[in-house]
């Protein structure tokens, strides 16, 4: 009977699976249209200070064998795709997919990490909040959340260059090559603070966790868990804390991406926010697909997360 | 009467209303005795005080200011307990002409411990089931699982397996068809008399010394109604448990009780046994009964196609507590000869015959009392 909830989970994976391969080809097709209508090319940036309605421009077209249609260069490019070759940088030449593994480990570094540091933060103020009302410990507590969120993930992060870096000189200015340093580590935390905290996540993580868990704490269940002496958190914890944990991470997920492309750029951080930043200034295609592509299938995957959580947990769910 | 397994004295649970800005009176002095082995039924109207009576014996209030003033005794294993040991120290109360005026209560702190006092007593001692079961069983675990758990806590039964053929063991014993099979099933899949019965196999699992039930039938189909009440009957009978009963309804009341507490506006008004109290001809017998007991649908009132007899008036609302008898104005008993003293003054609950008390002008004390 153990394995009787495994079985709809994997059917739920399969399904969710199927959508998010949909969901991404129709991104690569939105973002390909968005691309081609949009002005500007990115021979352009191959052929700096010349015309681009030169002959040159025709011929380089010629050699690069660029079809001339915009479906067969769809086309073209949804083939390699689907081979694993998404092409190389116009700018740099080298392999999308590679350099794209490259930066995803420092965005996946930076997104994760804020993530856990906002749960880190967020989970305690919320339970405390949850289990015992407002008591002024907890309400400053959320207070301060609430002002951190709305405070603009920018200008907080040149708040805290100014500070940190500048005022004390606790930091050195942080780049890629920070990593070859001593204590490497400590670098990366101050990007990861940042967005932790000023993302917009933590104060929705909060209200949402303890709005959630006080409407289960006061459930007739709970009641009863108390009645029979058992632990209340034994029997909260699926529905009052597990379920709109994931809901909330899942749904905050384009929101740190988007925060990514900020503190990425306050502070140097050499992943995909700049990289994509860099390659819409270029109008470098096949770099700004694939990160669209990563993207999205970052996003879906938080949903698929959180889909499976809930499928597993939820018995009403699993026996659709 | 026998020994007492609990004894409730003077009991006051109130809970401050933020928009009227007072008290609601809940329940305001209540006493009751349950002695060991028997089940006596708390009846009365909805917000009588009944439930939230139950709800304080469990040590499960959770809106302030709760539980502010009484004491509470388990006798179990030969010894006393005080479930509201130490109260006074958290809760001060101040009083004019009787009635509590302010209440000035660490509730964080009293919630501590009445935890520490509770612990060993919940679920243990005293178990309890409730109104609405399908949503009292945690929908997120299945029905033996949430049994196991009760079992491993409470008895010395601590392994897995053992659990596991106790629960199922128990499950037999509510009647549940097919228990192997249910044992795996989770609330939801399962009907609410179904589920009542799982709360029930639930409760005694723990072989407590006391089973409160609180509205056992509400909220369920009235065909099943009937069935868990001849189930609790059945249990009653094989296992003697000592039984707190609370029910809206006085047929139900009628047929588990031996003795009987009805309450109105948050204080007891009369008790006694349930053959004498519930009497068709019984002659001595509260205002608020005898309206109660006019009010149940008889084969009489039916064949004549009369109708039901309603309680004139409103239930007493508990904030604006009156200065004479709380069923006063709604009573249509009073004659000139008391008038003076239903309106100005609450009546004693006397005791009119053995064991059997009222509180009521109408009705002297005999002076043994």
């Amino acid at each position: 009977m153990k394995f009787a909830a495994v079985k709809p989970v994997s059917r739920v994976l399969a399904r969710e699976l199927a959508v998010t391969a949909l969901l991404l080809f129709g991104v690569s097709v939105v973002v390909f249209a968005i691309l081609y209508l949009a002005p500007g090319d990115p021979l352009n940036v191959l052929l700096e200070g010349q015309s681009p309605r030169s002959e040159l421009a025709l011929g380089m077209r010629e050699a690069l064998g660029i079809p001339r249609t915009w479906y067969g260069q769809y086309a073209a490019w949804f083939g390699k795709m689907l081979q694993g070759n998404f092409g190389n940088s116009i700018r740099t030449g080298l392999p999308v997919l590679p350099e794209l593994a490259r930066v995803g480990v420092y965005t996946l570094t930076l997104t994760l990490g804020s993530l856990a540091l906002t749960l880190l933060i967020a989970v305690p103020i919320a339970v405390h909040a949850a289990a015992h009302g407002d008591t002024a410990g907890n309400t400053a507590a959320t207070m301060v959340a609430y002002v951190l969120s709305a405070v603009p993930v920018f200008w907080f992060g040149y708040i805290v260059v100014y500070v940190f870096i500048h005022t004390f000189g606790m930091f050195p200015l942080i780049s890629g090559t920070a990593a070859k340093q001593e204590h490497a580590w400590l670098y990366f935390l101050v990007p990861i603070f940042v967005l932790g905290v000023a993302s917009g996540t933590l104060s929705e993580m909060i209200r949402h966790l303890r709005e959630e868990l006080s409407r289960v704490l006061a459930e007739d269940y709970i009641r009863t868990a108390r009645a029979k002496g058992a632990a209340v958190w034994r029997h909260a914890f699926k529905e009052g804390f597990l379920i709109p944990v994931t809901e909330i991470m899942s749904a905050k997920i384009p929101f740190l991406l988007g925060g990514a492309v900020i503190v990425e750029q306050v502070f140097n951080w050499p992943g995909m926010g700049r990289m994509a930043w860099q390659a819409a200034q270029d109008r470098d295609f096949p770099v700004i697909m694939g990160i669209a592509l990563v993207a999205a299938a970052f996003v879906r995957l938080g949903n698929l997360l959180q889909r499976v959580v809930f499928t597993a947990v939820n018995p009403r769910a699993s026996r659709e | 009467m026998d020994a007492p397994l609990l004894a409730i004295e003077n009991l006051r649970t109130y809970f401050y209303s933020r928009a009227k800005r007072a008290f609601i009176r809940s329940v305001d002095g209540v006493s009751l005795e349950v002695a060991r082995g028997e089940t006596l039924g708390i009846v009365g109207e909805s917000g009588s005080g009944k439930s939230v009576t139950a709800l304080s014996a469990a040590g499960l209030v959770t809106a302030g200011p709760g539980v502010i003033s009484g004491r509470i005794d388990l006798y179990s294993n030969g010894a006393r307990r005080n479930l509201l040991d130490g109260l006074e120290n958290y809760a001060r109360i101040r009083e004019r002409d009787g009635r509590v005026m302010e209440v000035e209560k660490d509730e964080r702190g009293w919630r501590k411990r009445s935890e520490t006092l509770m612990a060993g007593v919940r679920g243990k001692e005293i178990a309890m089931i409730f109104q609405n079961p399908r949503s009292a069983l945690n929908p997120y675990s299945t029905i033996g699982k949430q049994l196991m758990e009760t079992i491993r806590l409470h008895t010395k039964l601590k392994g897995e397996s053992e659990a596991k053929e106790r629960a199922i063991h128990w499950l037999e014993r509510v009647r549940i068809d097919s228990p192997r099979l249910r044992f795996d099933n989770f609330p939801f899949g399962m009907s609410g008399g179904m589920c009542q019965r799982a709360m029930i196999a639930m409760a005694l699992s723990a072989e407590p010394s006391l089973l409160i039930a609180d509205e056992p039938t509400t909220g369920l189909d009235v065909t099943i109604q009937s069935r868990i009440v001849d189930l609790l009957a059945q249990l009653k009978a094989e296992t003697g448990i000592t039984t707190l009963l609370i029910s809206h309804d006085i047929s139900v009341i009628q047929r588990l009780s031996d003795r009987i507490a009805v309450m109105y506006g948050g204080t007891v008004v009369e008790t006694g046994r349930a053959a004498e109290v519930l009497a068709p001809e019984a002659k001595v017998r509260h205002p608020y009964t005898t309206a109660l007991l006019a009010s149940i649908p008889s084969a009489e009132t039916i064949r004549r196609k009369s109708y039901l007899q309603a309680i004139e008036g409103e239930v007493l609302d508990t904030i604006e507590v009156p200065r004479g008898c709380r069923f006063y104005g709604r009573c249509n008993r009073v004659t000139e000869a008391i008038r003076e003293n239903c309106a100005g003054s609450e009546p004693p609950l006397g005791e009119v015959a053995t064991g059997h008390k009222v509180r009521c002008w109408l009705y002297p004390a005999t002076g043994k009392a």
